[in-house]
């Protein structure tokens, strides 16, 4: 069985030059670390989160979970919780069923996700009902006096029990594929638990591992891990009944993929639906798509009131995670250090919905070649359901499970030959002009110097690799370099609206998480409109008036937004060069705007304030468009093909110590590097780099969710562990690659991430000798190593002995 | 019902309170140097006094078991969680939210009755101590009550007052660097690579690009 999404062939035939980046103005704002937009909001506590968010008449909102991994419902009593003082309404999956009422089912991709379940629930913490009351006491009151019984059966939560002959199914029957879903996104191999598979196919894999000098042939694990927004999900809905229209107030990275599951939920034009998002207290992918504003605005349909829903930290946690995932890697290469072909299976654990998983596990497939030049490669990826919660969007978006197995298969592999892991590297890097495992052409490649610059932070050379620091702490240094690409095809649209005093409106719907993207927006209008970046503003998305955007999502906002905005302020710009051309007695093209003025070029004394050109026209504002539209596809059964508008190169490097008594990782040393291209704003990049670098530390080190029968034990901060004051690396640096000229903006979200887990991977391998393949590397897992390694040395001792 | 004669009345309140028929009991509270009168449930907690009362919303919901520091507020100058803080018991304890920094308030407040920030406050936004800035008001308050009993605290001090705070975001470098400027303490920015000592629990420099 196979799902198509797109009608129109893998490749978007849509012409045009998407590959190239929109040319950055440079005036006054762009590379500047100005500060941030409504800075004093941050340090006064004034700033605006979904969480304070407030209309009258609201009601507050809790939902019911099963407790079961995998259940039928046998039955559900709802009328003593409707009966409880205080309670406005209860939803469950029987107030669908009738004419006029919205879609029970969800998804981005395919609609395989309940607002609440119905006879079944496919994880422990999947929504059964959900109850608005006047006060959140009271609607966590009610959810104890819902009965309902249960009947549990089999589950699977591993991709190996998932893949089980006659394994229990999470969905009986294949999913319902949205219409007019995402162009990239395409299901194959579904049947089973497999949600959707991705193949790619280069060269003969077969006969060039059996011609290959060397094989390395190993199993890398990464966990489930979450999040942790410090900022939960918070959703204000109101639906207008009279109106048949539907207002959301909602902490998303997506508001124009929230307005479109909406729309399709309630049968509503996108007119009468409304997605309004404040600044968020975090993203990182957790927020990307629909999430609880399904159930909310059902909740709110119902009782005729608007509903507020705040997740507590608990139910956070179950609320999306990364995929766990598995990763059979085989790599073949010559005594020389060349690589020659690599074989892999990667199974990412889906949880129970697909959510974005049929995209993420493309994405994660192709990039199992990394940034090397590979002749031949076979790459199967699978997203498997189970019945855990969900997983999806994830800040490295199936990178870094991929670079944490081909990363340290690189060292293993240089291991195997006796090369210098970074030299071994640097002779099957990726060279501008050469084509990656999908056929496309690598227009720009850094990956040298961004290697060069990760080994030099740690004085790497051969010799130094791992050595003894005080007290018999074991040291050992580490290298990663990975690619990571953009979501493409992808469509963004931008418009501003200069006033006639000069002042500018830049309507995105772009969402500002914290990574500063509405900063770098106002600098980039600013520059490209020839204003002050004072005089700029820019708007909350609010999708009754803020043009589309795709996501706020896979580091795209300052070259994709940026790029949509930067065109719409020179349409602007444009403008007030040929208002004041009569003005000014000269020749459009010969007049400059610039710091809010227009003058003749050479000549700065003949020139009038933007306003003043506005006033003597009786122009009161001038509008302008803008958008980047981008292009791409691979071919469903080779992988061939475009896989990403431009790449985003990164490299990292490590130095830890070790207690060999305890298995404790000390991060001594941390360095991080990516090409910008451009950077709009340094303190605002160097500032993202340093919480991408953190979150890998993070992951490398600490986060795991733990399930027990398919219950998470470890929902909230007190049982789960992220990166600290306290645990920072004892040096911190982060570096960006920029290029004088015309280079094009690179997004800089994420690059940092996935190479950081790896590099501290292959640094404890140095230090101890023993390479731990399962995230994370707890002091137990590192002493486990190492006792696995010492028993292996004594029974190779052992045999010597015996042949000799 | 609560047996509310067994909760010690703070401060020298000293009445012993009835709960009304919605379970709620009158409590003065004294934030920001002004009395409060709420009328609070038993089992509520400071944090959802301050937010849905008192609106002041700077102190935020973050994991509600008093891990990550989200929700912090002073209370008799020492910094608390007020998730887990019960409202009832606060009567005649003086609160200081992150609102009440401001006008001068804070420590060594700049500007007065302009609206000055304190300068912990001034320090985090010199130095962009933040992304989603979520965790900012609890890093702020964490210093602010070090500061009010040490006024020059150790680089360790400072890095034990924030260890019950989290920033996903991952700012800590500037945090400190922050820090640093407010308590007075060197700056470790200019300091060449492998020069810095102490233990491996320090905390990295953020050299700025010159420009």
């Amino acid at each position: 069985m196979s799902g198509t999404l797109d009608d129109s062939g893998a490749a978007d035939s849509r012409a045009g030059d998407s590959r190239a980046a929109v040319p950055v103005a440079v005036g006054a704002a762009v590379g500047q670390s100005i500060d941030v937009l409504q800075a004093r909001s941050r340090v006064d506590g004034t700033v605006e989160f979904a969480l304070n968010a407030e209309v009258p008449g609201m009601t507050h909102a809790r939902l019911l979970r099963s407790p079961y991994a995998h259940a039928r419902i046998v039955s559900m009593d709802v009328s003593a919780a409707e009966r409880l003082p205080g309670v406005v309404s209860v939803l469950t999956a029987a107030d669908f069923d009738r004419p006029g009422a919205p879609h029970r089912y969800h998804g981005p991709v395919v609609r395989d996700q309940p607002v609440v379940c119905g006879r079944r629930v496919r994880f422990a913490g999947d929504p059964v009902a959900a109850v608005a009351a006047e006060s959140e006491e009271i609607a966590t009151a009610a959810l104890d006096r819902i009965e309902v019984v249960y009947e549990e059966l089999p589950r699977v939560t591993t991709v190996e029990e998932a893949m089980a002959d006659g394994a229990p199914l999470v969905h009986d029957r294949p999913p319902e594929v949205r219409d007019h879903g995402y162009a990239d996104v395409r299901l194959a191999g579904v049947g089973g638990n497999v949600c959707t598979k991705f193949q790619l196919r280069k060269g003969d894999v077969d006969a060039a591992l059996a011609g290959s000098d060397v094989v390395v042939d190993r199993t890398y694990h990464t966990p489930a891990v979450q999040h942790v927004t410090m900022e939960p999900h918070v959703v204000l809905a109101t639906y207008d009944r009279r109106a048949c229209a539907l207002s959301v107030l909602s902490s998303t990275q997506g508001p124009f993929a929230v307005r479109d599951a909406l729309c399709e939920m309630f049968r509503l034009p996108s007119s009468s639906v409304r997605v309004v998002v404040p600044p968020l207290g975090g993203g990182y992918g957790a927020k990307t798509y629909a999430k609880f504003e399904p159930v909310a605005a059902a909740l709110s349909w119902k009782a005729g009131r608007p509903v507020k829903l705040v997740l507590p930290r608990d139910e956070d946690f179950l609320s999306l995670t990364k995929h766990a995932a598995t990763i059979r890697m085989r790599t073949g290469a010559t005594f020389e250090g060349r690589l020659v072909a690599r074989d892999v299976q990667i199974f990412f654990n889906g949880g129970a919905y697909a959510d974005i998983s049929p995209r993420l596990i493309k994405n994660g497939g192709y990039s199992c070649v990394g940034p090397y030049d590979i002749p031949h490669v076979r790459i199967d990826s699978y997203a498997l359901y189970t019945n855990l919660p969900p997983a999806g969007a994830y800040r490295g978006y199936g990178v870094s499970q991929a670079a944490w197995a081909y990363e340290q298969q690189m060292d293993e592999l240089a291991d195997v030959l006796g090369i210098d892991p970074v030299e071994l590297r640097r002779r099957n890097l990726l060279v501008k002009g050469e084509a990656y495992a999908t056929g496309e052409i690598m227009d720009e490649a850094h990956w040298e110097a961004l290697l060069d610059k990760a080994a030099a932070a740690v004085d790497w050379s051969p010799d130094s690799r791992r050595g003894t620091g005080p007290s018999g702490r074991l040291r050992g240094k580490g290298v990663a370099v990975i690619l990571k690409s953009t979501v493409t095809p992808s469509t963004t649209h931008a418009a501003v609206r200069l006033d006639a005093d000069g002042t500018m409106q830049v309507f995105s719907s772009a969402v500002e998480m914290g990574q500063g993207a509405h900063t770098v927006l106002a600098q980039l209008a600013a520059d490209a409109a020839g204003i002050p970046v004072a005089n700029v503003h820019v708007t909350a998305p609010d999708t009754q008036y803020t043009p589309y955007d795709q996501t706020t999502s896979s580091s795209r906002t300052t070259r994709a937004m940026g790029g949509a905005v930067t065109k719409a302020a020179r349409v602007v710009r444009d403008r007030v060069r040929r208002l004041a051309s009569e003005l000014l007695e000269a020749d459009p093209d010969d007049l400059v705007v610039s710091g809010g003025t227009v003058f003749v070029a050479g000549v700065p004394s003949r020139n009038l304030s933007v306003a003043e050109v506005c006033y003597r026209t009786r122009t009161g504002s001038i509008s302008g468009d803008g958008d980047v539209v981008t292009s791409g596809g691979l071919d469903p059964e080779t992988g061939q093909g475009v896989a990403s508008d431009h790449w985003h190169e990164g490299a990292a490097s490590a130095e830890v110590e070790i207690d060999p008594a305890t298995g404790k990782v000390y991060v001594t040393n941390l360095y991080v590097a990516a090409y910008a291209g451009r950077v709009v704003n340094p303190k605002l990049a160097r500032l993202q780099m340093h919480g991408s670098a953190l979150f890998g530390m993070s992951h490398a080190l600490y986060e795991e969710l733990v399930f027990d029968n398919g219950v998470l034990t470890n929902p909230n901060l007190s049982e789960y562990s992220i990166v600290s004051m306290g645990d920072m690396p004892r040096h911190l640096e982060v570096e960006l690659l920029e290029e004088p000229g015309e280079a094009g903006i690179h997004g800089l979200g994420e690059t940092g991430l996935p190479p950081v887990i790896a590099a501290l991977g292959n640094a404890v391998a140095s230090a101890t000798g023993a390479r731990v393949r399962q995230l994370p590397m707890t002091p137990e897992r590192v002493l486990q190593a190492m006792e696995a390694r010492g028993a292996t040395e004594e029974r190779d001792a052992l045999r010597g002995l015996e042949e000799r | 019902m609560t047996a509310l004669h067994e909760v010690p009345a703070e401060g020298g309140g000293g009445d012993v309170k009835v709960p009304d028929a919605d379970g709620r009991v009158p409590v003065v509270l004294l934030v920001n140097g002004a009395p409060h009168r709420v009328h609070v449930r038993t089992t509520e907690v400071l944090l959802d006094v301050l937010r849905e009362d008192l609106k002041l919303v700077g102190a935020r919901n973050g994991c509600g078991v008093g891990m990550c520091g989200a929700c912090t507020i002073l209370r008799d100058g020492r910094a608390v969680s007020s998730c887990l803080t019960l409202a009832v018991l606060c009567e005649g304890a003086d609160l200081r939210t992150i609102e009440g920094l401001r006008g001068g308030g804070g420590e060594g407040g700049e500007g007065g009755e302009g609206g000055g920030l304190s300068r912990v406050q001034r320090a985090f936004l010199e130095h962009r101590a933040f992304q989603c800035s979520y965790c900012t008001s609890g890093f702020i308050l964490a210093l602010e009550a070090l500061l009010a009993v040490d006024s020059h605290p150790t680089e360790a001090a400072v890095r034990e007052a924030f260890s019950g705070h989290l920033c996903r975001c991952g700012s800590y470098s500037r945090i400190m660097a922050a820090a640093r400027q407010a308590a007075g303490l060197p700056s470790r920015g200019g300091l060449a690579r492998g020069a810095v000592t102490g233990g491996v629990t320090g905390c990295a420099p953020d050299e700025e690009p010159g420009r």
